[in-house]
């Protein structure tokens, strides 16, 4: 219930958004994005995935490795593996996909959008801040994709996370209830295709 | 000279495929397993169990471990209902599969989506021990103390690609699958072991009813 209400409040927010050349540009340190860098140390999370009509389920789980390195693997509930990826700030690997998800587009939008999570594009050198009324976008570029993390004056919340290309918002996503910096909920919503995954985090044998 | 460096072959292959499977020795004639699985297949019109999951994800030196239980009637009909940690339920019946996570349900066409038929299909296939004798696998039997292991190893390309081998082990004491091994080609691999299994026990068709 709570997961829908999330996605309920992303809807919501999207039909808000602004056009962000109007915004004031501020100096400021957009590195304070950094508090709320997830700290995946290791989480499972139920998963759905709606595309285009369908439907699909299973289970995701992300550890950080030793070598700091993100490790996210994708499952079905009887323990199929569908695709194995490793995040390492701009780096990206395909450990393993399976060949009906094996497209570029697919790879490539699910690349950005846990990037966009990860915060894997945080630095100083593409940063910057806009202020628009009460919400302040601290922006990290990438080639033509921009990182928006969106929080309060006192950068205290964040608000949501966004993705643009150069001309316009590609998807959102939100994370919420931190425990040790792991987030319970996260969810994702693209703008150009009917496309939305929600993650819930399941608490197993190795959390008791 | 042939014959002693075909026997020493075969006995090098003996000694690496009993390292492969501590406690098991590979058998050099599985006609009477066969013969002895497929009676006991035919005897068994019903299963009832508990089953624990155990997905292990062998590069991150992690696993995701799952409870649930398990029913299965003859022919085709499959019941999988995971309690644990989540819930989800899949019913196979036929050629219609059903699943219901906890935001929806579905009924699928195992025709119209070819991944999900074959997982499922290898899932019922194994239980059922049909997997032995069909034609998608090759297959070689171990023998241990207290179980029979059965290494089916794909032989199309498709089914390649998803398995790397399945191993099935067979309980001397009822001669029914007590655990299923899916080996993947990552290198991870899913261990389904079957408990409290009780056979022959009435269960309704509605348990297997695809809504």
């Amino acid at each position: 219930m709570r997961c829908l209400l999330f996605i309920s409040c992303l809807l919501g927010v999207m039909a808000c958004s602004s056009a962000y050349q109007k915004m004031q540009k501020l100096n400021g340190d957009a590195n304070c994005i950094e508090s709320f860098s997830p700290s995946f140390s290791r989480a499972l999370y139920s998963t759905k995935v709606n595309v285009v009509g369908k439907h699909l389920s299973g289970l995701l789980i992300i550890k950080t490795m030793p070598d700091s390195s993100i490790r996210m693997v994708f499952t079905n509930e009887a323990g199929f593996s569908f695709f194995d990826f490793g995040f390492r700030g701009d780096d990206f690997t395909v450990y393993h996909i399976v060949e009906q998800m094996d497209r570029k587009a697919v790879v490539k939008t699910l690349r950005k959008d846990f990037e966009l999570i990860l915060m894997q594009h945080i630095d100083e050198v593409s940063s910057n801040m806009l202020k628009d009324g009460r919400e302040y976008y601290h922006v990290f570029q990438r080639k033509g994709d921009y990182y928006y993390y969106i929080t309060d004056s006192a950068c205290s919340k964040l608000i949501r996370m966004e993705r643009w290309s150069r001309r316009k918002k590609v998807m959102e996503a939100i994370a919420v209830d931190y425990m040790m910096g792991i987030p319970d909920s996260i969810g994702i919503k693209h703008n150009n295709f009917d496309f939305t995954i929600e993650l819930k985090r399941i608490y197993d044998h190795a959390d008791q | 000279m042939r014959k002693v460096i075909a026997t020493g072959v075969l006995c090098l292959a003996t000694m690496i495929a009993a390292a492969q499977y501590p406690g098991y020795t590979l058998l050099a004639d599985d006609a009477a397993f066969v013969t002895r699985f497929s009676a006991a297949s035919q005897k068994t019109s019903t299963i009832k169990s508990d089953f624990t999951q155990e997905k292990n994800l062998s590069l991150l030196a992690d696993k995701i471990v799952s409870k649930g239980k398990f029913w299965f009637k003859k022919e085709n009909k499959v019941r999988m209902e995971y309690t644990t940690p989540f819930q989800y339920l899949m019913i196979i019946n036929g050629s219609d599969i059903y699943v219901k996570d906890s935001q929806k349900e579905n009924k699928i066409s195992a025709k119209s989506n070819k991944l999900f038929q074959q997982i499922n299909t290898v899932i019922v296939e194994c239980v059922q021990g049909k997997a032995l004798q069909g034609s998608d696998f090759s297959t070689r039997i171990f023998e241990g103390s207290s179980s029979f292991l059965a290494e089916l190893t794909p032989i199309n390309k498709n089914m390649k690609s998803l398995f790397k081998n399945i191993n099935l082990v067979i309980d001397k004491k009822d001669d029914a699958v007590s655990k299923i091994e899916m080996h993947e080609p990552s290198g991870d691999y899913t261990i389904i072991s079957f408990v409290n299994r009780e056979l022959n026990t009435t269960l309704s068709d509605a348990l297997f009813a695809v809504h």
